[in-house]
């Protein structure tokens, strides 16, 4: 680089430093006090959004946000790292059913008398039941997600299938197991198109505490004798949250965990391992996917498609649960903190933030402003999330909870014995809770 | 000439001097010699302490405590409680287990196999110079990335190994899956991702051969066969010690492919140690029992290389 090239750089970059001093200079010329610098810790493609942040900023001049973004994979790894810190992020974005992890720990900021009038009739009751611990509530929720079983129309009609459109016509588990069959192109266990394609988190494979617990639970019946094994399959784990004994292998847990075994092995109408895209590349016939999936279709409808409440056995059930918002104890700055997060999930704030990527929101009077969750297909959501919605089985161990019986339901998948599975599933939760 | 210089060229030719009873005072340009080397070795020291030593030391302190990541300042003493649960239950014993397996797969498979290609490579055979680059590739590929491609090939419905499989006529393998399969298909990753490092250290060693023994041998009426057996084989024995102390160390270090490919299952049967150790430190949430688990692999990865070292002192040299 000759010295007119290298004048000419260190023009440029005097030219770009002094642009951002100025930048820097009308917003302390904005604030009138002390400024502030909230660090938040966020997975990339998350709330809260540019455009609500810019518009609390104008209310509070003084805050500034320095952000920090993991991918999911490693959230919670980051969250353990970071929160123990000498100086560790004022709030976090992370994954809701963690919230009595975190509040038992100490991490979370108790927000309860932050919470706006009216915020406890207006708030999901499974969204307060996720996010509350010993009578404290520890997130307000921005978001809801849950899922439903999405169908290609094409495929699907090309079979003669019509499949439920609203929950009192939902299907059973064996009829949705038929219907698979009937659509599946090629042979049991290597088809062309599957029958119940992968699903999109993790890696691909089966056994998702959020996707297939929800098999085994629904064998279950929360109206039954609390000391039947009918209602401990229902919740899966003891009320307490201390048990799990006698919680999952249960025989109506079995039962169902052996149709859900056929369906990866016997009949063959599920995949083992993930297919990336395979339900919009046309390469099943049925998936079972979030709302974000059907928002994502709205915009660009790679094909034509309809949604089918989830399947159930004898008691129709659904997991709730999204990523959510808190403020850290050890924040140094609590109070802007705490306001910061109450104020994003509250009014137009959070209607802008849940209306970016199209989830449902976690307040009931958000959703007559969500025109597409009023009608069919997307209504399917609201109403079993209303219906039939649960939170998956919360406890301040939820985070072991979910990859030791993760674990098993996948094994299960993969063809191992169901009873001796959860069995050992069981015996591993106690060790941890009982530590 | 440097000191250390000096010295190495006098072992060299034999030449050191018997050591006296008394020591001579060290000169100013040996005093300042030694700064050099201090100044020089400092850095290095520093770190190796700081990130290395000091770790070792924190990491057997805190295996005697329970506690949790999320909240390391309730940490409770338990003595060694960490240390009886790896008894008590079966999951430490498993996982140790597997890693052995694993080990054990890997260095039989790896050690005449990279010899095989170390010969092929150091012969005059055609094509040498295209088999060094494909075998050096995987050694060069990121973890990540291999782990991820063998995941498609291994997939148990579409993959291109079950494609090979059914057109030789057998059905679709479950691969890892499946309880019995899962592990050999790791180290069957490993070997094809490893082979390449232990050819290109045996190449090294065998290029290292003087050549008079292999030429005497034949002259003697040695085949080429008993000339590899007797002859080159002997000769290589500190290439094969290091070479199986370095896939033995990789193996029982082994993470990537438990975390990206398996998450050590299915029912355990690739859940690896040190996969396990980082589950039951950011998972399970309990960073005692992940120390405790990491003191023990520390010693048993110290026991075994010192074990190979012994039996497999070289007994020749040249």
């Amino acid at each position: 680089m000759n010295a007119r090239n290298l004048f000419l750089a260190g023009l440029l970059s005097a030219t770009a430093l002094g642009g951002t001093g100025a930048y820097a200079q009308d917003a302390a010329a904005a604030c009138a006090g002390e400024e502030v610098t909230l660090r938040i810790l966020r997975t990339p493609g998350n709330y809260p959004y540019p455009a609500p942040m810019e518009a609390w900023q104008k209310e509070n001049p003084c805050v500034n946000f320095e952000i920090n973004e993991i991918p999911f994979a490693q959230l919670a790894d980051t969250i353990s790292v970071q929160a123990a810190s000498s100086n560790p992020p004022d709030i976090l974005v992370y994954d809701g059913p963690n919230t009595r992890s975190y509040a038992a720990a100490g991490i979370l900021l108790p927000i309860t008398k932050y919470l706006p009038e009216g915020w406890d009739e207006d708030i999901l009751p499974a969204t307060k039941a996720e996010h509350s611990y010993e009578g404290e509530v520890y997130s307000p929720g921005i978001e809801q997600t849950t899922v439903a079983m999405y169908y290609n129309k094409m495929l699907v009609e090309a079979a003669g299938i019509k499949p439920p459109q609203t929950l009192d016509e939902a299907w059973t588990w064996p009829q949705a197991l038929e219907a698979f069959k009937a659509c599946q192109q090629g042979p049991a266990g290597a088809p062309t198109v599957w029958g119940l394609g992968p699903t999109r988190f993790g890696n691909g494979q089966p056994g998702l505490v959020y996707q297939d617990l929800i098999y085994q639970r629904s064998a279950g019946d929360p109206k039954a004798d609390p000391d039947s094994s009918a209602y401990k399959t229902f919740w899966a784990l003891s009320p307490d949250g201390n048990s799990v004994e006698g919680y999952l292998n249960t025989p109506e847990a079995i039962e169902a965990l052996t149709f859900y075994q056929s369906l990866f092995n016997a009949e063959g109408v599920a995949p083992k391992v993930g297919i990336p895209n395979a339900f919009f590349d046309g390469k099943a016939c049925f998936y079972i996917d979030t709302p974000a999936a059907g928002s994502a279709l709205l915009k660009d409808p790679k094909i034509e498609w309809g949604i089918t409440p989830i399947p159930y056995f004898k008691t129709p059930v659904v997991h709730t649960g999204s990523t959510t918002i808190g403020a850290t104890a050890r924040s140094k700055h609590p109070e802007i903190a705490a306001k910061f997060v109450v104020d994003m999930s509250w009014g137009e704030y959070a209607y802008m933030n849940v209306s970016q990527r199209g989830n449902l929101p976690t307040l009931k009077s958000l959703f007559p402003r969500f025109e597409v969750y009023g009608n069919y297909p997307m209504k399917v959501f609201i109403d079993q999330l209303q219906e039939w919605g649960q939170p998956r089985p919360p406890g301040p161990k939820f985070a072991q909870y979910d990859k030791l019986v993760t674990d098993a339901l996948r094994a299960v998948a993969f063809g191992g014995d169901p009873a001796e599975l959860m069995a050992d599933a069981e015996k591993k939760v106690q060790r941890v809770l009982d530590r | 000439m440097p000191a250390s210089n000096t010295l190495s060229a006098a072992s060299a030719t034999g030449s050191i001097q018997p050591k006296t009873g008394t020591r001579k005072p060290a000169t100013r340009r040996q005093k300042r010699d030694w700064m050099f080397a201090a100044g020089f070795l400092a850095p290095f020291m520093i770190l190796l302490l700081v990130f290395q030593y000091l770790p070792l030391l924190v990491m057997a302190r805190n295996s005697v405590y329970d506690y949790s990541l999320l909240n390391p300042a309730a940490a409770k003493f338990v003595g060694l409680r960490n240390f009886t649960d790896m008894i008590e239950y079966e999951d430490a014993a498993i996982s140790f287990g597997v890693t052995f397996l694993f080990a054990l797969g890997v260095v039989l498979l790896v050690i005449p196999v990279a010899f095989a290609l170390a010969l092929f490579l150091n012969s005059k055979l055609p094509a040498r110079g295209l088999v060094r680059t494909v075998i050096m590739l995987p050694v060069v590929t990121s973890s990540v990335v291999v782990a991820i491609m063998w995941s498609f090939l291994l997939d148990p419905s579409n993959g291109l190994i079950n494609g090979v499989l059914n057109i030789a006529g057998i059905g679709n393998q479950p691969f890892l899956t499946s309880t019995d399969q899962a592990l050999p298909a790791l180290v069957a990753m490993t070997l094809w991702q490893q082979v390449g490092f232990g050819a290109i250290l045996f190449l090294a060693g065998l290029q290292g051969l003087p050549v008079e023994l292999t030429e005497a041998a034949r002259i003697d009426g040695a085949t080429r066969r008993q000339v590899l057996w007797n002859v080159t084989i002997p000769l290589l024995s500190r290439t094969t010690l290091f070479v199986v102390v370095i896939m033995t160390v990789f193996s029982l270090q082994a993470f990537a492919p438990a975390f990206l490919m398996t998450q050590g299952g299915p029912q355990e049967s690739t859940n690896l140690i040190v996969y396990h150790i980082y589950n039951s430190a950011f998972i399970m949430q309990q960073a005692g029992y992940a120390s405790a688990l990491s003191v023990v692999l520390l010693l048993v990865v110290l026991a075994i290389s010192m074990a190979q070292m012994a039996l497999l002192r070289s007994r020749w040299n040249y």
